[in-house]
C-alpha cells in the first residue's frame, strides 16, 4: 500500500538533460521493507539523476528518438498502462508510475509485498491505485485555481511539507493535499470524535449552499450514409457547502423536465452516504429502453469544506444541439469548402459565444480566400492555415446558416504550418466552440427546494448551469474520418 | 565543525540531493550525519532551518547512519532533541517524532536491546491513547496533531515488525470509542489486529483475549515483544497476493478462536468498518484492503459485514476504493458478490474505463482491472488477460480502440478487440464476428497509414508495428486477419523503406504465421523495386532478414544490379550481409558468380576480402556445414561434427564488427623541415591492437588523397615512435581528416572504427625555405619580397605586442622560417606553403605597445588565414 519514492518532473525539451526533478521524496522506511520482500529481485530506487534519464527514455521524451532503439522501440514493448519498467543500471525498477500532464511527468514506486519475479499482476498490488491516488492529488494541488508559473513554484515549495502531512511515512493518508494545507489552519480548534478526516475543521460564518451544473457536449458528424453521427453530453456538478456543525447532512437533488434526457453512467463524490440503486445501475453501456430512470436523483451527503464535484454524469439526449455539414473539394490548387451549420430548435438560442473553427493541417499558409456568409463574420490566420467563423450570440431565425468559398495555399513550410496525424489527404474538419449559460442540454437542473440541509439555521442556495461544446468535431463528408466501432451502422 | 550558516546548510543539503552516494564519498560526507544531530540543538538555526534539516533525515537515514549502532545514537540524539524543546509551539516536534520513528526502523535499531526504542515506543503510545506526558510536553493546540503522528509512527513500526503492538489491541480498541482522531486509530487498529490474527494462526495459538479492553501495557510496564518476536520470521505482506492467498497461505483458517474471541473480534470489525465513512477514501481503501485479508478464511467470519459498504464504494469513481472492492471480490468471490453484483460490479468498472469525466492513466487501470476481472467462475487459465464472461462484446462497444486515442489507450482497447475477436471465433457468431474484425482491419490500415507518412514522429511506427504485434499474438490462428495483414504491412514498406528496423523487429518476434508469409512479401517488394541511395540501404538491411532459398533468381539479379550502387564501406557489408544469408539458405549456383564478381569489382579491399572467403567457403563446404559455419549462434548442438567445433568463432572471425575504438589519436609537435608538410600522429591505445590500419580521407580534396598507416602492434602503457603522415595540399588551406580504423583485437575479431576528425591547422603546413648562405640572407630576403608582386598581395597588421613578447612568440612559433633577425625587435621571416606560395612577414620597429606587421603573398587566397593565424598567436602569447 505504500509508495518508495515520488518524484515531480518538469519536461523540458530542447534542454540537454530534456528534463529537471522539481520535487522528490524517499521512504526509507518502505524500502527497507521492499528489500525483505521482494529479496533477490530487490532493485533499490536509484538517485534523481538516473531516474530521470531512464523515465525519460522510457516515456520517448528524450530527443534523439530519431534512431531505432530495440529496448524501447521494439514492437514486443508494448504498454496499455501507465506502469513502467525502467532500465536502472543494468536492472529494472518496477513498477513505476509515471504519467505526463501540463509539461509535468508525475511518477512514483509503490511497494510490492511479494518477490518481484515472476511478476504479480498489476492488480493485485494495493499501492498501484494509492500511487494513482497520490499523483492525480498533487496533480490538483498544483493545477486547480493556478494561475501561472510563479504560484507553481509557489505550490512546489509547499509539497515537502504537504506531503509530511499527507504521506508521511510513503503511506497516503490524504490525497486531497488542499485538505492537509487547510488543517493547519484549523489546527487549535477541538475536534469532536465524529470529525471526518477528510474535513479540516468546521465552518463558521452565514450558511450558504452553491450548486453549479457544466454540461459539455461532444459530437463526431460525418454527413455520411454508412457512418452514423455520434453525440454526448458529459455534466459535472460543482457544489460548495458552506454550513456549520462538524457533520451536516445535506441532501441535494438534481431534477429533469418531463421530456428530459435522463442522466447516466454517475460517478458520486466519496462524501455521499448512499445511494439509490437506480442511480447506480443508469449506464450508457446497456441498450436504451423507455424504462430508464428520470430522476429526480437524490444525493445524501455530508459536504467537505471545499468545493468539490459531488457527482459526474453522461447522457445521451435524442438530438445534437447543432447539426453540421462540412465538405472540402481539392481543385487543383485550392480547396473549396463549403459549411452547413443547423441549430436545432430545442436548444436556447442565445450564446455566449459560438465560432467554428476550420483548420488546414499539412498545408502551406493561406495565401487567399475567397468567401461567402449567409451570418456571421470570418476572420483569416494566414500562417496558421486556420479560418475561425465567428457566428456571435443568436443563430438567424431560420435557425441556419452556411459558409462557402475557395481557399489557396502556399507552399508548405515544415516549421510554421500545423502538422496533424489524423487530417491525412482530403481528412479535414471543423470544430465548433459556443457557450450558452443558464442551460442544460439534458434539462438537468436543481433548484432551491431541491436541497435538504440538516443544520442550524436556514442556508442561502444559488444555483447555476451551463453548456459548453468540447470537441465537437464536423468532418470533411468527401473523405475519410476516424470512426468509433458505435458510429459503424451495422 | 561550528554551526553552519542557514545558507551554507542550503546549499550543503542541495549538493547533497543532488547526489547523495557522491556527496558521501567526497570530504563532508563523513561529518553530515553528526553536524546535523548537533545542528538540531543549536540555538543559531531557525526553526526552518531545522525542519528541512528533519527532511533529509526522513529521506537518507541509511546514508546519514549506515549502521545499527549509529542509527540507534541518531534516534536516541532525536529524542534528546524532542524532550528539551521548551514547552511552546514548535514545527519541530512531528518531524521529530517521525524522525526518531525513521531511524530506529530504517537502521534496523528496533528491537528489546534498543535503549531508544524502550524510549520512544512508550512515548508514542502514550501520545496516542490521548495521555499526558507531563513535563510540558507541548501545547494543548499540539495535543491532536501529535496524537495523529504517534499514531502514524506506530503504525510504520508495526509494518516493519509485524506483532509489534499485539499487545495492545484492547487498548487502541479502547481509543477508538473515546474522543481522538478516528482515521490514525483506525488504521493503526487494523494493522495491528491483521498481523496479530496471522501471527497467532502461524502459530496455532488463540487470541487469548487481546481484544479485550485492560489486557494491554499499563504506564512504566516493559513492552511486550513476544508477539513482535514471533512474527519476526517474515514480514507480513499488507495485502498478499491474491494468488497466493487463493493457495491458502494466507492460513488464517488454522485459527480457531473461541465463540467469544469470534464474537469479539466480529464486533471490532464491524466498528471499523461503520465508521470507515469518515476516512478519507486512501486511507478507506486501506483498511478494506487490511480487514478483507484479515477476516479472509476466519471461521465465523461472514463477509456480509463488507456488504453495506460496498453500494457507496461502487457509485464513487475513486480508483483506490474501486480497487479495494476488486481485492474484496478477490478475497471472498461468490460469498460476498452474487452473480448479479459481479455483473453490476463489471458494469461500473466497464463505465469508469471510458468515464469522459476521468483522466486517462485511470481509464488504463480500469481497463487493465476488467481484462484481470476476478471472476467468480473463471473458464479460462489464471493469470492470463482475458474478456470476462459477463462481460459480452455488447457492453465493449465504447471500449474499442479509434485513432483518436491515445497510443496506450489505443493499445489497450486493441487488445480488448482481439480477445473478442477470438471469442466470437471461438462462438463462431459470424455477423457479429465480421464487423468487429472488419473494424480491426481498418483500424491497422488507418494506423499503417499514419506511419508511412513523410517526416511524422518515429512514435507513429512504432503504435503501427506495435499493434501488428498485438494483433498476431493474440490471432495468430485466423487467416482472415492475417492475410490483409501482410498486404497491408508490404504497401506499408514499399511506401516507407525506412522502416526496415521496425519490420526487422517485428519479424524476429513474430511466429511463423505471420512471419513467413510476411518474408515472402517483403522479399517480393524489395526485389521488384531496384533502388540506388538511401533506400538501397534499407532495401539491403531487409534483404538480410528476408532473404533465403526461394526466388533466388530474382534476388541475386536484384544484388548484381545494387553491387553497381554500393560504393561506400557501408552498403558494401550490408550486400555482404546478404550474400551471407543467402550462403545460409544454402544458394548456390548463381551465387558464386555474384561473389565472383564482387570479389573483383568492390573497391573496398576489406569488401572484396568477405566475397573472396564466402566464394572460398561455397565452394569447399556442404550446406550443412556452411549454414553451421555462419549461424548466429552454435550454442544449439545440431550437426554433431568436430568441423562445427572447430569453426566456434568462425562466423565471428570472418565478419568485421563495428566498435567504438580503443585508439586515441593526437597531432604531435610540428616538424617544419623536407619537402612537404609532415604530421606527427601521437597513438595511444586502451588495450592492444593488432594490424592496425589508419585510413584517412581529406575532406573537401584540399590535398592529394593520404595513404594509410599500417601498425603492426599496440600496446596499452607501451611508449610508441609517433606516426608520420606526410600531406600533399592541394591548396594552403587547413582541413579536416576523416579517420577510420581497421584492427584486430586480442580475440582475433576484425573491428572497424571511426575515429575522431583530426585537424590540419593552416601552420601545420609551413615549411621554410632553404637557409641562405650567411651574410646572403637580407639580399635573399629583399628578393623574395620583391618577387611577391604585382602577382600577390601586400597587407599590414597591428600586432598588439611590446618587444619582450614578440620575441617569445617568434621563438615559439616562427623560429625556422626566420631569414633574418634583430632581437627583439626586427624579424624577417620567410614560409614556403605548399604545394607553391610563399608568405613573407616583416616585423619591425616593435614599439613599447606593438609591433606593425607587413606580409606579402603570392597567393591572395591566404590572406584570410594569415590574418587569423597571427591574431590567434598574438591572443594566446
Amino acid at each position: 500500500m505504500a509508495q518508495r519514492a515520488v518524484w515531480l518532473i518538469s519536461h523540458e525539451p530542447g534542454t540537454p538533460l530534456c528534463g529537471t526533478v522539481r520535487f522528490s521524496r524517499r521512504y526509507p522506511t518502505v524500502e527497507k521493507r521492499a528489500r525483505v520482500f521482494n529479496g533477490e529481485s530487490y532493485v533499490p530506487v536509484p538517485e534523481d539523476g538516473p531516474l530521470l534519464k531512464a523515465l525519460l527514455f522510457e516515456l520517448r521524451l528524450l530527443d534523439d528518438d530519431k534512431d531505432f532503439a530495440e529496448s524501447r522501440d521494439s514492437c514486443s514493448h508494448i504498454n496499455k498502462t501507465s506502469i513502467y519498467g525502467l532500465l536502472v543500471g543494468g536492472k529494472e525498477l518496477w513498477p513505476v508510475v509515471a504519467f505526463l500532464k501540463n509539461g509535468m511527468i508525475y511518477a512514483c514506486v509503490p511497494l510490492v509485498e511479494q518477490t518481484l519475479s515472476p511478476r504479480p499482476p498489476l492488480i493485485s498490488i494495493s499501492g498501484i491505485s494509492q500511487g494513482f491516488e497520490l499523483l492525480f492529488g498533487i496533480q490538483d494541488f498544483l493545477y486547480l485555481g493556478q494561475k501561472n508559473d510563479t504560484e507553481l513554484y509557489t505550490k512546489l515549495s509547499q509539497l515537502p511539507d504537504l506531503l509530511l502531512q499527507a504521506c508521511p511515512f510513503g503511506t497516503l493518508l490524504d490525497a486531497n493535499l488542499q485538505n492537509s494545507l487547510d488543517s493547519n489552519n484549523f489546527a487549535s480548534v477541538t475536534h469532536p470524535q465524529k470529525q471526518p478526516a477528510w474535513k479540516a475543521g468546521i465552518y463558521k460564518g452565514k450558511p450558504q449552499v452553491s450548486i453549479s451544473i457544466t454540461e459539455k457536449v461532444k459530437s463526431m458528424q460525418y454527413g455520411k450514409q454508412d457512418v452514423a453521427d455520434t453525440w454526448q453530453v458529459v455534466g459535472a456538478v460543482t457544489c460548495k457547502c458552506d454550513l456549520e456543525g462538524s457533520m451536516p447532512n445535506v441532501t441535494i437533488s438534481l431534477s429533469l423536465p418531463t421530456n428530459g434526457s435522463p442522466l447516466q453512467d454517475i460517478l458520486v463524490h466519496p462524501c455521499v452516504t448512499s445511494l439509490d440503486s437506480a442511480i447506480l445501475t443508469s449506464s450508457s453501456i446497456d441498450a436504451m429502453d423507455d424504462s430508464a430512470f428520470s430522476g429526480p436523483y437524490k444525493f445524501p451527503l455530508t459536504p467537505p469544506l471545499e468545493s468539490f464535484n459531488l457527482c459526474y454524469y453522461t447522457s445521451q439526449v435524442p438530438v445534437p444541439p447543432i447539426l453540421g455539414f462540412y465538405q472540402v473539394k481539392e481543385e487543383e490548387i485550392q480547396l473549396k469548402i463549403t459549411v452547413n451549420l443547423k441549430l436545432h430548435e430545442s436548444v436556447k438560442n442565445s450564446f455566449e459565444f459560438c465560432e467554428a473553427h476550420i483548420p488546414f493541417y499539412n498545408r502551406g499558409p493561406i495565401t487567399h480566400v475567397e468567401y461567402k456568409v449567409s451570418f456571421g463574420q470570418l476572420e483569416v490566420f494566414r500562417e496558421k492555415s486556420l479560418l475561425i467563423w465567428i457566428i456571435g450570440q443568436k443563430f438567424p431565425k431560420s435557425m441556419e446558416i452556411s459558409l462557402s468559398g475557395t481557399v489557396t495555399f502556399g507552399a508548405k513550410s515544415h516549421e510554421k504550418q500545423p502538422f496533424d496525424q489524423i487530417c491525412i489527404g482530403g481528412t479535414a474538419y471543423l470544430k465548433l466552440h459556443f457557450r450558452i449559460l443558464d442551460y442544460t442540454l439534458t434539462g438537468c437542473y436543481a433548484d432551491q427546494h431541491s436541497v435538504q440541509v440538516f443544520a442550524s439555521g436556514k442556508p442561502k442556495i444559488s444555483t447555476y448551469r451551463k453548456l459548453i461544446s468540447s470537441d465537437y468535431y464536423i468532418w470533411n463528408s468527401k473523405a475519410p474520418a476516424p470512426v468509433t466501432y458505435g458510429s459503424l451502422v451495422l | 565543525m561550528g554551526p553552519l550558516s542557514r545558507e551554507n546548510w542550503a546549499q550543503r543539503v542541495a549538493t547533497f540531493r543532488a547526489s547523495p552516494s557522491a556527496f558521501m564519498v567526497g570530504p563532508e560526507g563523513e561529518d553530515l550525519g553528526r553536524d546535523l544531530l548537533s545542528d538540531l540543538r543549536s540555538e543559531k538555526q531557525s526553526e526552518q532551518t531545522k525542519v528541512s534539516l528533519l527532511s533529509l533525515s526522513l529521506e537518507y537515514p541509511a546514508q546519514l547512519w549506515p549502521d545499527a549502532p549509529a542509527a540507534e545514537a541518531a534516534a536516541t540524539s532525536l529524542l534528546d532533541t524532542l524532550v528539551l524543546l521548551p514547552p511552546r509551539p514548535s514545527a519541530l516536534r512531528r518531524p521529530l517524532l517521525l524522525a526518531a520513528t525513521t531511524a530506529l526502523a530504517a537502521g534496523g535499531a528496533l528491537g528489546p536491546t534498543s535503549g531508544a526504542s524502550r524510549r520512544l515506543l512508550p512515548l508514542l503510545l502514550g501520545l496516542a491513547a490521548g495521555r499526558d506526558l507531563g513535563r510540558g510536553f507541548g501545547p494543548a493546540s499540539e495535543q491532536r496533531p501529535l496524537q495523529a503522528t504517534a499514531c502514524e509512527c506506530l503504525r510504520e513500526l508495526e509494518s516493519c515488525k509485524p506483532g509489534l503492538l499485539g499487545g495492545c489491541l484492547g487498548l487502541l480498541r479502547g481509543l477508538m470509542g473515546q474522543e481522538g482522531p478516528i482515521q490514525p486509530l483506525s488504521l493503526l487498529l487494523s494493522l495491528a489486529l491483521r498481523n496479530t490474527l496471522v501471527i497467532k494462526a502461524k502459530a496455532r495459538a488463540g487470541l487469548q483475549g487481546l481484544l479485550v479492553a485492560g489486557n494491554s501495557p499499563t504506564e512504566g510496564s516493559p513492552w511486550n515483544w513476544t508477539l513482535a518476536e514471533e512474527g519476526d520470521a517474515h514480514l507480513q505482506p499488507q495485502a498478499p497476493s491474491w494468488s497466493a492467498a487463493e493457495e491458502g497461505e494466507c492460513g488464517l483458517a488454522v485459527l480457531e478462536p473461541s465463540p467469544e474471541e469470534a464474537r469479539e473480534l466480529r464486533a471490532a470489525v464491524a466498528q471499523l468498518l461503520d465508521t470507515s465513512y469518515l476516512l478519507t477514501p486512501a486511507a478507506q481503501a486501506q483498511l478494506l484492503w487490511l480487514l478483507g485479508w484479515a477476516v479472509r478464511g476466519l471461521r465465523g467470519q461472514p463477509p456480509v459485514l463488507f456488504k453495506p459498504q460496498l453500494v457507496r464504494l461502487l457509485g464513487t469513481a475513486q480508483l483506490t476504493l474501486l480497487h479495494a472492492v476488486l481485492a474484496l471480490k478477490a478475497a471472498f468471490g461468490e460469498a460476498l458478490f452474487t452473480a448479479q453484483d459481479e455483473a453490476l460490479l463489471l458494469r461500473r468498472l466497464t463505465l469508469a474505463a471510458q468515464h469522459p469525466a476521468l483522466p486517462l492513466p485511470a481509464h488504463l487501470f480500469y481497463l487493465h482491472c476488467l481484462l484481470s476481472f476476478p471472476e467468480n467462475w473463471p473458464l479460462g487459465p489464471t493469470g492470463e488477460e482475458a474478456v470476462p464472461l459477463l462481460l459480452g462484446s455488447q457492453l465493449c462497444r465504447g471500449l474499442l480502440p479509434s485513432l483518436l486515442h491515445d497510443p496506450m489507450a489505443l493499445l489497450a482497447r486493441l487488445h480488448l478487440l482481439c480477445l473478442l475477436c477470438v471469442e466470437d471465433e471461438e462462438k463462431e457468431e459470424k455477423g457479429q464476428d465480421q464487423s468487429l474484425r472488419c473494424y480491426l482491419e481498418e483500424l491497422l490500415a488507418g494506423l499503417r497509414q499514419r506511419a508511412a507518412l513523410n517526416g511524422g514522429p518515429r512514435a507513429l511506427a512504432i503504435l503501427c508495428f506495435q499493434a501488428s504485434y498485438l494483433v498476431v499474438r493474440c490471432l495468430a490462428g485466423q487467416p482472415m486477419v492475417l492475410t490483409p495483414l501482410t498486404h497491408g504491412l508490404a504497401q506499408l514498406y514499399r511506401a516507407q523503406p525506412a522502416l526496415a528496423p521496425h519490420f526487422v523487429d517485428l519479424l524476429d518476434r513474430v511466429g511463423p504465421e505471420l512471419g513467413e508469409p510476411l518474408r515472402v512479401a517483403l522479399r517480393q517488394e524489395v526485389v521488384s523495386r531496384p533502388g540506388k541511395d538511401e533506400a538501397l540501404r534499407w532495401h539491403l538491411q531487409m534483404l538480410a532478414k528476408v532473404a533465403n532459398e526461394d526466388a533466388q533468381s530474382a534476388t541475386l539479379s536484384f544484388l548484381q544490379a545494387a553491387a553497381a550502387h554500393c560504393l561506400d564501406w557501408g552498403l558494401q557489408q550490408a550486400l555482404l550481409q546478404v550474400c551471407r544469408a543467402l550462403l545460409r539458405a544454402g544458394v548456390g549456383g548463381g551465387l558464386a558468380d555474384l561473389l565472383q564478381v564482387l570479389a573483383r569489382q568492390l573497391e573496398d579491399p576489406d569488401g572484396r576480402d568477405h566475397a573472396r572467403l564466402y566464394y572460398i567457403l561455397l565452394a569447399h563446404l556442404s550446406g550443412p556445414k556452411l549454414g553451421m559455419a555462419l549461424g548466429p549462434s552454435l550454442a544449439a548442438p545440431a550437426l554433431a561434427s568436430s568441423l562445427v567445433a572447430e569453426n566456434q568463432g568462425f562466423a565471428a572471425a570472418l565478419m568485421v564488427q563495428e566498435a567504438p575504438a580503443p585508439i586515441r589519436l593526437s597531432i604531435g609537435p610540428r616538424r617544419a623541415e623536407g619537402p612537404v608538410p609532415v604530421l606527427q600522429l601521437q597513438v595511444e591505445v586502451l588495450e592492444p591492437v593488432y594490424s592496425l590500419e589508419l585510413r584517412f580521407h581529406v575532406e573537401r580534396q584540399l590535398y592529394a588523397p593520404v595513404g594509410a598507416v599500417h601498425v603492426p602492434c599496440l600496446c596499452p602503457g607501451r611508449p610508441t615512435s609517433p606516426l608520420l603522415l606526410p600531406l600533399q595540399p592541394r591548396r594552403p588551406a587547413p582541413a579536416r581528416l576523416d579517420v577510420r580504423a581497421l584492427y584486430t583485437t586480442p580475440t582475433g575479431l576484425t573491428c572497424h572504427a571511426h575515429l575522431p576528425p583530426l585537424p590540419v591547422n593552416f601552420a601545420d603546413l609551413f615549411l621554410p625555405f632553404p637557409q641562405p648562405p650567411e651574410g646572403a640572407k637580407v639580399g635573399f630576403f629583399e628578393e623574395l619580397w620583391d618577387s611577391c608582386l604585382p602577382e600577390g598581395t601586400e597587407s599590414q597588421l597591428w600586432c598588439p605586442l611590446g618587444p619582450h613578447r614578440l620575441e617569445a612568440l617568434v621563438s615559439c612559433h616562427l623560429e625556422p622560417f626566420v631569414v633574418v633577425a634583430q632581437a627583439p625587435t626586427s624579424y624577417c621571416i620567410a614560409i614556403r606553403l605548399p604545394p607553391d606560395s610563399r608568405l613573407l612577414l616583416r616585423l619591425e620597429a616593435a614599439h613599447a605597445d606593438g609591433v606593425p606587421v607587413a606580409l606579402r603573398t603570392d597567393d591572395w587566397a591566404v590572406l584570410p588565414l594569415v590574418g587569423a593565424y597571427l591574431r590567434g598567436l598574438s591572443a594566446a602569447v
